[in-house]
């Protein structure tokens, strides 16, 4: 990243509720960036669920059969795959590069050219996705693979340098998802044995631990900033102890479904990872007040119910055998985790590193309401088979409404400067 | 009556906050489920099929009423030696004579086994309820009495010359000073006592009644129905963790609230 700073950055003129998220405005880097390159979620924010709302289609006509790509005959793995690695990495990357400098003294924030270029080598690499059949699996590979390998390098010094080594978990994570990355490569390929179905169960997995990782940070960062801008004389901690229950319930989750698919003992450990999830909303139960219910806090807590009821519901699936709905029930946690985590994400950086007061409005809860039906239809197909079609339609259409609202609406406030004039 | 609010008032809370556990119970499942794969139905039946029979079990047979009876011998049990346990271990604690003289007592009440007290019981009292009773009293008695006696023994004289020079009356002295500070020594020793009740209880009723929980364990045992005596122990255990953490637990959290 790089050294050059801004002298003399102007803390005292913002407002008192987003100041901790101005921390990295001491070492922002001198030069006039266009905005849209001025930090690396501008960019990112918007092609995102641009690109949500077009894969939706493209990926409605390929089941369909209206459009016919082959995807090297397992079109069903390579939509996974693309699910986590290309739409899901979008998200965390534009997360991780804002977040970092947040969390550390002296870190640069990436803009300009380094902005441009992972940009550029994430939308190249939705493109080599849909030619994959084309250009091969290993140009493929080559444009992929290094996205998520140079956001590690660009993170780790930070957070490796740490005495505290207060993430290293995030950085070991990001790493493992990249060597998850390689190896469903490998696996395409012929390179390796493992099944690569086995091993996208296992990335979904290492994104749940991610989650939680992340979702412990934020809660903790989002929901004392909210309580501060309340006038609420309490505060919230998101408990290390019950979330590192929780994650290590699902690593072992995955671990076992990756080496006994199948096997009965994944039921108990559902019903384990999701009571251990849940019981990370303890922390949500303050002792004066009760903020169950206020904007920002409940989608929060939705995120983890979705993760608890995933994993509850495989359970389930794995201890009886005439239930077919383990694939469908995997959706709590896609569509359900993955899209309310990135839609919140997108909204509370969009708003608050745009220089503006983070506030929720009828769109928002619109939106988060537009993703609970969405994962819910999806969620709920092994009980309704006869309308199967129906409700896959319906919901990815739905699923992708949250996306295509917070593009028309964020657009102006990603492409134009900060409110606030501060750089960034 | 404001404590029973306020235990009435946290009780949801306090309830979402078992998840935790429910999670290590999930995972001690699981490590069961392990067991049952590597060892066979016949040593160690699946969760799966224990908890189907124990829902049988609880649909067919005439299980609860041998549950009612068993429940009935512990509680029975169990509030006979906390009464005791409790009021004579709090007199033993308030002289230091009396403290002195009854520690070998106690050495020998719970040195002895309790199995050699269901033989003398069942000789005395015959099969029968008495039996088991007496056993579960007589196995949970020094467990409340040793609680007690340290609690009345530990009061802190500060305290109580404080309470004295205030003038504090008897009710408040009581409810104040001396009760929470014994109740935080003997209610530990209840829970305590509870699990020995309901492991006592088991055990007498195996050997020494035609009916109860334990009766039922015997027929199992008959019938190589290792199924059906993991779903009675399952009982066993549901209602243990049932009593001691939806009722015993909430109370203990308001009781020590001063601890804070």
């Amino acid at each position: 990243m790089n050294e050059s700073n801004v002298e003399n950055s102007s803390e005292k003129s913002l407002p008192g509720h987003i100041k901790s998220a101005t921390k990295h405005y001491d070492n922002y880097p001198q030069g006039n960036f266009h905005p849209l390159l001025a930090y690396a979620f501008r960019p990112l924010f918007i092609l995102l669920p641009a690109y949500i709302a077009i894969s939706i289609i493209l990926w409605g006509f390929i089941w369909s059969g209206s459009l016919n790509i082959p995807f090297m005959t397992n079109i069903m793995a390579w939509h996974i795959y693309e699910m986590m690695f290309g739409v899901a990495s979008a998200g965390i990357i534009g997360f991780i590069l804002t977040a970092v400098p947040e969390m550390y003294d002296g870190v640069t924030p990436v803009t300009g050219k380094t902005v441009l270029g992972i940009t550029a080598l994430w939308l190249l690499g939705r493109i080599a996705f849909w030619m994959v059949d084309i250009i091969g699996i290993y140009t493929v590979a080559a444009i992929h693979i290094p996205l998520l390998l140079w956001v590690t390098v660009l993170v780790a010094r930070p957070v490796l340098g740490d005495p505290l080594q207060r993430n290293v978990s995030l950085a070991l994570m990001f790493l493992a998802i990249v060597v998850l990355q390689c190896w469903f490569f490998a696996s395409m390929a012929g390179l390796v044995t493992s099944d690569f179905m086995s091993i996208l169960k296992v990335s979904l997995g290492a994104f749940m631990v991610l989650e939680l990782l992340v979702l412990r940070r934020i809660a903790t960062e989002a929901i004392n900033e909210l309580l501060e801008q309340d006038n609420i004389d309490d505060t919230f901690i998101a408990r290390p102890p019950a979330y590192n229950i929780a994650i290590f319930t699902v690593l072992l989750f995955t671990i076992i479904e990756f080496f006994y698919p199948q096997n009965t003992m994944l039921a108990w450990l559902g019903f384990a990872a999701a009571a251990a999830i849940l019981n990370t909303l303890n922390d949500y139960f303050l002792d004066d007040s009760n903020i169950v219910f206020k904007p920002f806090v409940y989608p929060l807590m939705l995120i983890l119910i979705f993760m608890a009821a995933g994993y509850g519901m495989m359970g389930f699936d794995y201890l009886y055998d005439d239930l077919y709905g383990i694939n469908h029930f995997r959706h709590f946690l896609t569509t359900g985790v993955f899209g309310l985590s990135f839609l919140m994400v997108m909204i509370i950086v969009g708003t608050i590193h745009t220089g503006r007061e983070l506030h929720s409005d009828k769109w928002i809860n619109l939106s988060i309401a537009l993703i609970v039906i969405a994962t819910l239809i999806r969620t709920c197909i092994p009980f309704m088979p006869d309308h199967s079609m129906t409700m896959y339609t319906a919901s990815a259409l739905i699923w992708a409404i949250p996306f295509i609202i917070y593009l028309v609406r964020f657009y102006p406030l990603l492409s134009q400067p900060r409110a606030d004039g501060l750089p960034g | 009556m404001n404590a029973l609010l306020n235990i009435i008032k946290n009780f949801p809370r306090y309830l979402w906050s078992g998840w935790g556990a429910v999670s290590s119970i999930f995972l001690f499942i699981t490590l069961w489920e392990f067991g049952f794969q590597q060892y066979g139905e016949l040593v160690l039946p699946s969760p799966k099929n224990t908890f189907h029979t124990l829902w049988t079990m609880l649909h067919t047979d005439n299980i609860m009423q041998d549950v009612l009876i068993t429940v009935k011998r512990a509680i029975w049990g169990f509030v006979i030696s906390a009464g005791l346990g409790s009021f004579l271990g709090m007199l033993a604690g308030l002289f230091v004579t009396a403290s002195i003289m009854s520690r070998p007592i106690i050495t020998i009440l719970m040195g002895m086994p309790p199995i050699a007290w269901i033989v003398l019981a069942m000789i005395w009292f015959g099969t029968g309820d008495n039996t088991v009773i007496f056993t579960v009293v007589v196995a949970s008695f020094p467990i409340v009495f040793v609680g007690a006696l340290q609690g009345s023994r530990t009061l802190e004289g500060d305290l109580k010359d404080m309470s004295d020079s205030f003038k504090a009356p008897l009710l408040m002295k009581f409810t104040d000073v001396y009760f929470p500070h014994i109740f935080s020594y003997i209610f530990p020793a209840w829970i305590a006592a509870l699990g020995m009740s309901w492991k006592i209880v088991v055990m007498a009723e195996l050997l020494s009644t035609p009916d109860g929980i334990g009766a039922a364990l015997a027929v199992t045992r008959s019938h190589l129905d290792t199924a059906g005596a993991l779903a009675l122990v399952t009982i066993m255990i549901g209602f243990l963790l049932f009593i001691e953490y939806v009722f015993m637990e909430p109370i203990k959290r308001e009781v020590e609230q001063w601890r804070d």
